[in-house]
Formats: C-alpha cells, structure tokens, sequence
C-alpha cells in the first residue's frame, strides 16, 4: 500500500465573476491548510462558505485564481490527467448513471483507467460485495434504495483504491440510522485502502464521529478553527460540539476551542 | 429495495381491439360509401370500392417499394450521422454554434417545396437530388435534437464524471452518447414520418421510380383505387419502420424505470 502524497494549499483564492451583474464574488480567500497523508479530514461550514468550490479546486475542475493547490509535487488543475485513478469523489447524490448496472457504474472509474476488462469486473465485485451489494450487482439504479445507490456510489470511489478520497455531504441526504452506518463503513475503508479522506460537511455529528482533524470554514473559507479531534476526551465531545457551533454562529473561532487545544497539546508533551 | 413485483414486458406492436374496431367501422362506411356514390352525385371513380382497391395493391410493384425504402434508410442514416457531428461540433464550441445555428434555422424555415425545385434546378442525378432535399430537411432535425439533449445531460453527471478524468472521447461515448439515445429514438420517430412524406413528394417531382412516381402515374390514369393502394403502401412502410425503431428502443433502453 503505498503512502499517499501530502497535501498543501497554500493562499488559496478563487473568485468568480457573476455572468448577469460582472461582480466579483470571493469564494475562497487566501486559504492555508496542510493535510497529511492518511490525514482524515472533515470539513465544516455554513452554506455558502466556500466548501464545495474547495471541492471542485480540490478534484482539479477549477484552477485557482491566485495561490495553489499542491498533492506531492502536482497540481490537481494543471497536472489534470496525472490523477486520473488517484483522485476519487462520492457527491451528496449518488449521481450512477441510470443506463448502467450497480456493476458497471462501479467499474466506471476502472474503465477511465483502462483497465482490463476481466479485472475491472473482479475488482468491481469485490467492492460491492463488501459493500453488501453481491445481490444487487445487475440491478439499475432505478431499482436500488437511496441507501444502496449510495453505496454503489462508495463502490465506485473506492474500486481504484485512491489516494485522495472527497466527499462532499455525501451521507446528508440519508436517514439517520444509514447515513451512521455508511459513514462508519467508509470510515473503515478508507483506513483500511490508506487513503486520505476529506469530508465536506455541515453536520457537526458526522465531523466529529469521522474526522481525524476538524477544520472550520468561515465565510469566503476563512479558516476559523483546526481541531485535532484525537486531542479532544470523548467525554468533551459535547462541549466542542457547541464550541465549533458558536464558531460557526459568529464567525470568529470559540475561544474554548483555543483553550481546550492548548491545553491538550501542552498534555501530549509532557 | 429492487421492486419485487414483475413487470409486463412492453408491447412494441399493439392492436388492440378498439383500434380493429375503428378500422372495421371505417371500411364498412367506405364501402357503403362506393356503393352509394352514384346516388350521391359522386362519380364512382373517386370512391372505389374495398375490392377495387385491394385489386390495386395486387398489382403493385415490390422494386418501387424497395427504392423508396433504400431512400428513405439511406438518407436518414446520412442525416443523422451529418445531424450527430454537426451537434457534437457545435457543443464544444460556442463560437461555432454562433455561427452555424443561424444557417440551420434558415435551412429549417425554408419549404420541402422550394428544396425540391432548387434540387431539379442544381442537381442533374435523380437519386442525388431527393438524397440531398431527405438530408437538408432531416438533417438539421437530427442536429437540433441531438444538440439539445447534450446540453440536457445533468450537470451533476458531468460534473461526477469529469471528476474521474475522462479523456474527450470517453466523456462523449460513457456519458453523453448514452444520455441523449432517448432524445435520439425519438428523433429518428419524426424524422421517419416526416422523410416518409418528403421522399413521396420529391420523387412525385423529379424520379421515374418509387413510390411518389408510381403516385403521380396514378394520378395520371385518374385511379383514385391506385392511389389508395400506394398511400396504404406508404402508411404501411411508415409504421413498419416506426415499429423497427420502437422495438430497438425498447431493447436498448430497459434501463428506464
């Protein structure tokens, strides 16, 4: 299993210009972030804070307007093709292609690699078996739950076993008791393919149940917070909780976030 | 959960009763009709009896029904495949679009009529003149449709698929090719019926062959039963291509809910 590449943005700006009124609107302003590899990371914002424009810089579809994006020595935009494989998506909807067996929507990405046939259908079956769709391998989207498609959803990100894995509010549409249980199967899986995970979110439950690392998007992507989740007792996980709630409220960073932090860190180095 | 209940396969051929019903109810009328025309001050030529007609359809000659056909099979496959690049062409760039759309627009505005006299005016080949009127009046059908299916395609889908870094022509041949196919069929449903009808009236004009000039040879020998007969011919031909298509649709598009 090879260790995935690091990845470093460094002032990040994305604007975009508005086709009826020409106006400029900054979606992402002079972003800093590091994720590790493996690095699980969930990302939290209120609607409209940038989370899915970083998204969409992340995977490669939109170039930054100033500072950049770096994954080991490439750049998602620039480098385009050289990810084709190494990058995979789950979106809030399962987006299958409704033309396509649960099979063949999972083997798509396969296909995009060129990858032999036999082995594409090999790899795709194993996905959805462990996924718990070995049943369901012929049946159409049409023909599958939410929850199912979902996870044929899943399937498909993890058949190329990426280096990067993005979703984006991928389990927000579902029910409680699936999206808890999905969250913890992809939880695993990407422990397990060694990928680095990037979450976006608004649910602050999903955040702290699945991230490694929580950071918190202000407007425009002002980083407001970067909670190491591991340095937190789970028995305050109420208390961070309404810490990054209030953060995200008044759009200032919680001042208990800052002291629980320091003081956790402090404790790792004695 | 996948749906338990078993689906009835999709009749692509129907005749249901009522559809026999009327048909009967009508030829029992026409036929009563003949009967009385001389009564009515009708001249018993114009309305020909059941028998008549039937006669009429005896006497037809396979070889005009296999040319028309050939015409109307080739042209639409060259329509579509010139319908299909013109679309692919103008989705990828905007700048092209600009300029061809407003061409189309004039080619779709102008009558089949005018194309079949510019046709005997331009062309000296008998088979290229109603070649090119079936392609200049399918053609910009085909594109128009297929161009407005692409960009029907869900930007969600696009979006999921480029994220997995398609090559150009795997984007077109996973995503959009597949996604605008019903937008196709459907297409190529007009465009049978409407080819059906240019080709009888291009070859009424300008061929010594098909079924347009057996049509205009009737119409000639005043035999209203042979005009009849060659029309059921050409409505005959009409649902036998539109029942091809639709059992093909069906076959590649089981996917639908």
């Amino acid at each position: 299993m090879s260790v995935p590449p690091p990845i470093d943005v460094r002032g990040l700006r994305k604007v975009f210009w508005q086709t009826t009124t020409g106006q400029a609107v900054i979606a992402i302003d002079q972003l800093d972030l590091t994720i590790a590899p493996r690095e699980v990371l969930a990302i939290v914002g209120q609607t409209g804070c940038g989370k899915s424009t970083f998204f969409d810089l992340m995977i490669g579809l939109e170039a930054p307007t100033e500072g950049s994006i770096r994954i080991g020595d490439k750049y998602p935009h620039a480098d385009f093709d050289h990810f084709r494989g190494k990058i995979a998506t789950v979106f809030q909807q399962d987006r299958l292609l409704p033309w396509r067996s649960a099979l063949d929507n999972a083997k798509l990405p396969l296909e995009l690699i060129g990858m032999d046939e036999d082995e594409q259908r090999k790899r795709a079956l194993t996905w959805l078996k462990r996924l718990g769709l070995g049943q369901f391998t012929n049946a159409y989207p049409h023909e599958l739950s939410g929850g199912m498609r979902q996870r044929v959803a899943i399937a498909r990100a993890f058949v190329v076993q990426p280096d990067i894995l993005l979703a984006d509010e991928a389990f927000g549409h579902l029910d409680e008791v699936t999206a808890a249980e999905l969250r913890e199967t992809f939880l695993a899986l990407a422990r397990e393919c060694g990928s680095t995970a990037i979450l976006i979110t608004h649910q602050l439950e999903e955040a702290i149940s699945v991230g490694d690392r929580i950071v918190v998007f202000g407007k425009s992507a002002k980083l407001l917070a970067d909670i190491h989740v591991a340095q937190w007792p789970k028995s305050k996980y109420a208390l961070l909780r309404e810490a990054i709630q209030f953060t995200l409220q008044n759009n200032r960073l919680d001042p208990r976030l800052k002291r629980i932090g320091a003081k956790a860190k402090r404790k790792k180095k004695r | 959960m996948p749906h338990d209940e078993i689906r009835e396969p999709v009749r692509v051929l129907t005749f249901p009763r009522q559809t026999f019903v009327s048909l009967l109810v009508f030829c029992v009328f026409w036929e009563v009709l003949s009967h009385l025309a001389p009564v009515l001050g009708i001249p018993p030529f114009a309305i020909p009896s059941l028998v008549r007609i039937a006669k009429s359809i005896a006497t037809i000659t396979p070889i005009d029904i296999v040319v028309t056909l050939a015409r109307v099979i080739g042209a639409l496959i060259a329509s579509f495949v010139l319908g299909l690049a013109m679309a692919m062409a103008m989705y990828r760039s905007d700048r092209l679009e600009k300029y061809l759309h407003p061409i189309v627009r004039l080619f779709m505005a102008v009558p089949v009529v005018s194309w079949i006299l510019f046709a005997v005016l331009w062309f000296p080949g008998v088979e290229f003149r109603i070649g090119f009127v079936l392609v200049v009046v399918c053609g910009p059908v085909f594109m128009v449709d297929t161009l407005d299916a692409m960009r029907s395609v869900p930007r969600e889908l696009r979006h999921m698929m480029q994220s997995f870094r398609p090559t150009g022509l795997q984007f077109f041949i996973k995503l959009m090719l597949p996604a605008i196919v019903p937008t196709i069929f459907t297409s190529w449903k007009v465009n049978i019926s409407l080819a059906i009808r240019v080709v009888t009236i291009a070859e009424l004009v300008g061929a010594v062959t098909g079924i347009g000039h057996q049509l205009s040879v009737a119409q000639e020998l005043f035999s209203v039963a042979d005009v009849f007969a060659w029309t059921i011919v050409l409505v005959a031909l009409l649902f036998m291509l539109e029942a091809i298509v639709a059992r093909v649709e069906h076959r590649l598009l089981r996917w639908r809910a």
